[in-house]
């Protein structure tokens, strides 16, 4: 992306403010409780799922190594793009395997689209090594450990002069395969639900067979799962500042934020969605 | 090792662009119920009109957001506004005549929960987040809106989701051939997507002026129309498509060449094939 | 068995498709100077460095391929909805999105460059008239390529979402895909082609790009030759082993058993964090270590 905003440097964590927090919980259970109301127990499992898959997406951005800007320079760690489009990349990729293997079962499609979306990160930070060693004579070192926690790697010798470190160190190679495979999960799981959701009510409202509406039913499902997994992506993006290098990253540490953040956001764009159709026809 | 946003001073204050372009939004986007009430689909093009105003004033709104500096690049604030914007825009279509008033309530809902989080959990602490998310929700939401009434021509669930294909010369209803059911719902998300942030992503830079910055944002509604415009001889009559094309076609003309001039007459120089001018007294 | 024999030929040919997409992709954005090479195209007049190479800042790839093959798509649904062949459909929808894209590329390029008229940056419109068509003819290919295998995979692979969501879906990871792989070749190899091999840019270094080729001045057409050569290759087949990998553990092992796919995804994964892991160790070996491993750090700002 053309990063370029200047990432605030903040020390520390500050926590999510009080206010924040009781507003969050109270924003969750109404969605909640307006879910109940309108489609009773379905409804209600649902949003729920929707919560899950949002929280899930949202977490898995903080896995995802991105460097922006400074590491197409070799400047800084991770992936040269930007944090939220990566992700999206990822999980839309796991959502296209998961929506594929919907028929079979919702196990069997839930763990589709996890793979999908970590195999696209897995394919893609093995070509971004291959670009760094090969074409640019690059070795991994990360600026914010001095050693791989998983292979025990030591990286500050490796580091050139002047940079914050750079290449892609193994650990970040395992965050982001995790980190596709959670945004994969989240987005399907979202998917499936919606999808469930809009295949019971709108052949009842247009007395039409489930085979006739399926279109329709795939297409707000999918458009849905797309544009609240963005917005997650979006908000765990600006907990994260933009750049994170994986897992070993303090930055790591702010998930908790983006995570109730992406849960009181997905409630609501949730509750909106599944109560879709609850008006169709009344005006 | 970000280039810090610098954006120009001056011109027309933010309050009066945003009563313009929620008030000219609300109003274009009503005169394409002209075609229900008239029972044509001539006045579809109203639609697209609306969508640019909503442009113009959602450029000026990221303008002020990201003057603060994200941390992520502009693209990021554009995709969490349509994101927001296409759950609410459907949700409002399926209150009828009522659809955009419907839309801008709850795209403000969303938006305010998403700025909320963005200020009270994830710490942004900007002080016109909330404002502006709302803002930029409403405004990604009445452009999704104002495409899909341009493109099949009516602002209401159930024309959304309804289209009419010819089988060997019978005309068949089908709920495939629709605007939900065939996903340009998708095309139009992506449209507002870069739309609504590419105006101030192309021109921020020290030297930039709103009038420049507007009348770009102008130019990417109408370009946005021409494909809409397009895809609506799918879905409308021959000529009503016909009159959509031609308006978006004179106006992104219009607006082109205007912004060329403006341009030109930003530019420290404007220059056919000459070398590179080193800055007196060199780099 | 036919089934899957003819499922495999598809998967081969949506590969074959992703890889040319993933290479004109690159090539294309980097021509452009899009993604994240792009601050530094843009930093450089502020340094002084006044240039002759392309800014075409249109969002990050990933949105901005997002809308091009979704936009594509679109129309060649429509197209295909008005009852035009496939092909020239597909084709027509192609034509139609890269005019869109030629035009932001343009208004992104007059924008940010007249923006800077305060650092003394003319604008040069004969690189509007001599790159603008070329980004256009790569992207015109990337877009037909995905739009045909998003076309490929509901037609004949049954896929459930509608072409332009398809659109969407694949146009976002291209965008990924390629702006992931290609961008530190262009961003580190090219710009910064004075500093030196195997060793990221100073921060100190920043914006001083190079803006003088072998014989005159370097424009961005350079630069589409230099990334043609390993950036866009590697993004191509990066993009085509995504698609290849995600339709073949479906479309082979899916007749097995159900969890067949998932099983086989699992060993693809683990069979590059392999490679992955050896490439590492052989940077490691054969590049480093710069300093002795208990010097101190060295400062980094």
């Amino acid at each position: 992306m053309s990063a370029l905003g200047g990432p605030k440097q903040t020390g520390g964590i500050q926590p999510p403010t009080a206010m924040g927090l009781v507003i969050g919980i109270v924003l969750i259970v109404a969605a909640l409780a307006l879910a109940y109301l309108l489609v009773q127990m379905a409804g209600l499992i649902a949003l729920v799922g929707i919560i899950i898959g949002g929280v899930l997406i949202a977490f898995g951005v903080h896995f995802v190594p991105v460097g922006g800007a400074p590491a197409a320079m070799g400047q800084a760690p991770g992936i040269a793009t930007g944090v939220a489009m990566l992700a999206a990349g990822a999980g839309l990729a796991g959502l296209f395997g998961g929506a594929w293997a919907a028929p079979l079962g919702f196990g069997v499609a839930l763990a589709g689209g996890a793979i999908g979306g970590g195999l696209l990160m897995a394919i893609t930070c093995t070509m971004v090594n291959v670009i760094y060693v090969f074409g640019m004579g690059i070795p991994a070192a990360s600026g914010k450990v001095d050693k791989d926690p998983i292979t025990g790697d030591t990286f500050p010798e490796f580091k050139s002069q002047g940079t914050e470190g750079h290449g892609l160190p193994f650990i970040s190679w395992v965050g982001g395969v995790i980190g596709g495979a959670l945004g994969g999960l989240g987005g399907t799981l979202i998917y499936l639900q919606l999808l469930d959701v809009y295949q019971a009510q709108l052949p009842v409202i247009l007395n039409a067979t489930v085979e006739q509406i399926a279109p329709v039913a795939v297409s707000l499902a999918g458009i849905f799962a797309v544009g609240m997994f963005l917005v997650n992506a979006v908000l765990a993006a600006y907990n994260i500042t933009g750049t994170i290098e994986g897992p070993h990253d303090p930055k790591f540490k702010r998930f908790p934020r983006a995570i109730i953040a992406a849960a009181v956001a997905s409630a609501v764009t949730g509750i909106f969605a599944i109560g879709l159709l609850q008006l169709v026809g009344v005006f | 090792m970000s280039v810090k946003v610098e954006v120009g001073a001056g011109g027309i204050p933010h309050n009066q662009i945003l009563i313009y372009g929620l008030v000219g939004s609300l109003v274009l986007i009503y005169l394409t119920y002209l075609n229900t009430i008239t029972g044509t689909e001539y006045f579809s093009f109203f639609g697209g009109l609306a969508a640019v105003v909503a442009l113009l004033w959602g450029t000026d709104t990221i303008k002020h957001l990201c003057s603060y500096g994200l941390g992520t690049g502009v693209p990021s604030a554009g995709m969490i506004a349509l994101g927001s914007g296409v759950v609410a825009a459907l949700f409002g279509a399926t209150t009828g005549p009522f659809a955009p008033i419907v839309t801008i309530i709850i795209a403000a809902i969303i938006g305010a929960v998403a700025g909320l989080m963005a200020n009270a959990v994830v710490r942004m602490d900007i002080p016109v987040m909330v404002v502006s998310l709302i803002e930029l929700a409403i405004v990604g939401a009445m452009t999704i809106l104002g495409l899909s009434a341009m493109a099949c021509g009516t602002f209401e669930f159930l024309g959304m989701i309804t289209g009419e294909i010819a089988i060997l010369g019978f005309i068949v209803q089908s709920y495939e051939f629709s605007l939900i059911g065939g996903s340009i719902i998708a095309v139009i998300f992506m449209l507002g997507a870069i739309a609504i942030q590419h105006s101030f992503n192309a021109c921020l830079g020290p030297g930039e002026q709103q009038d420049r910055t507007l009348m770009l944002a102008a130019e990417c509604g109408f370009l946005s129309m021409i494909p809409i415009a397009i895809i609506s001889f799918a879905f409308i009559g021959m000529y009503a498509a016909l009159i959509s094309l031609v308006v978006s076609i004179v106006g992104w003309l219009y607006t082109y060449k205007k912004y060329i001039e403006l341009s030109q007459r930003d530019a420290y120089a404007w220059l056919d094939a000459q070398p590179i001018l080193e800055p007196k007294g060199g780099a | 068995m036919e089934e899957i024999v003819f499922g495999i030929g598809i998967t081969a040919l949506a590969g074959a498709l992703a890889t040319v997409a993933g290479a004109a992709e690159d090539v294309e954005s980097d021509i452009g100077s899009q993604g994240d090479p792009n601050s530094q195209v843009q930093l450089a007049p502020q340094m002084g460095y006044i240039h002759r190479i392309f800014n075409k800042a249109i969002a990050g790839e990933p949105p901005a391929y997002g809308l091009w093959v979704a936009l594509g798509a679109g129309l060649a649904w429509a197209f295909m909805a008005m009852q035009i062949n496939p092909i020239l459909a597909i084709v027509l929808g192609s034509a139609l999105a890269v005019f869109v894209q030629g035009i932001y590329a343009t208004t992104a390029y007059l924008g940010r460059t007249a923006s800077l008229a305060k650092f003394g940056q003319p604008v040069y419109i004969d690189i509007l008239k001599s790159m603008t068509t070329v980004t256009m003819a790569h992207a015109f290919i990337a877009i037909f390529a995905t739009v045909a295998m998003c076309h490929l995979m509901i037609s004949a692979l049954g896929h459930p979402f509608p072409l332009p969501l398809l659109g969407i879906v694949w146009g976002i990871a291209l965008g990924a895909a390629g702006s992931a792989t290609g961008n530190p070749f262009y961003g580190k190899e090219r710009q910064y082609q004075e500093q030196k091999f195997g060793a990221g840019v100073p921060i100190s270094a920043s914006g001083n790009i190079v803006r003088y080729a072998e014989a005159g001045q370097r424009n961005s057409l350079d630069n589409g030759f230099f990334s043609a050569k390993l950036g866009g290759p590697a993004s191509g087949i990066c993009f085509g082993l995504i698609v290849f990998f995600e339709l073949w553990r479906t479309v082979v092992f899916e007749e097995f058993n159900i969890w067949g796919p998932i099983v086989v995804g699992v060993v693809v994964i683990l069979v590059f964090a392999i490679i992955d892991r050896y490439i590492e160790v052989w940077a490691r070996k054969n590049f480093g270590p710069y300093t002795a491993p208990e010097a101190t750090e060295e400062a980094s700002s």
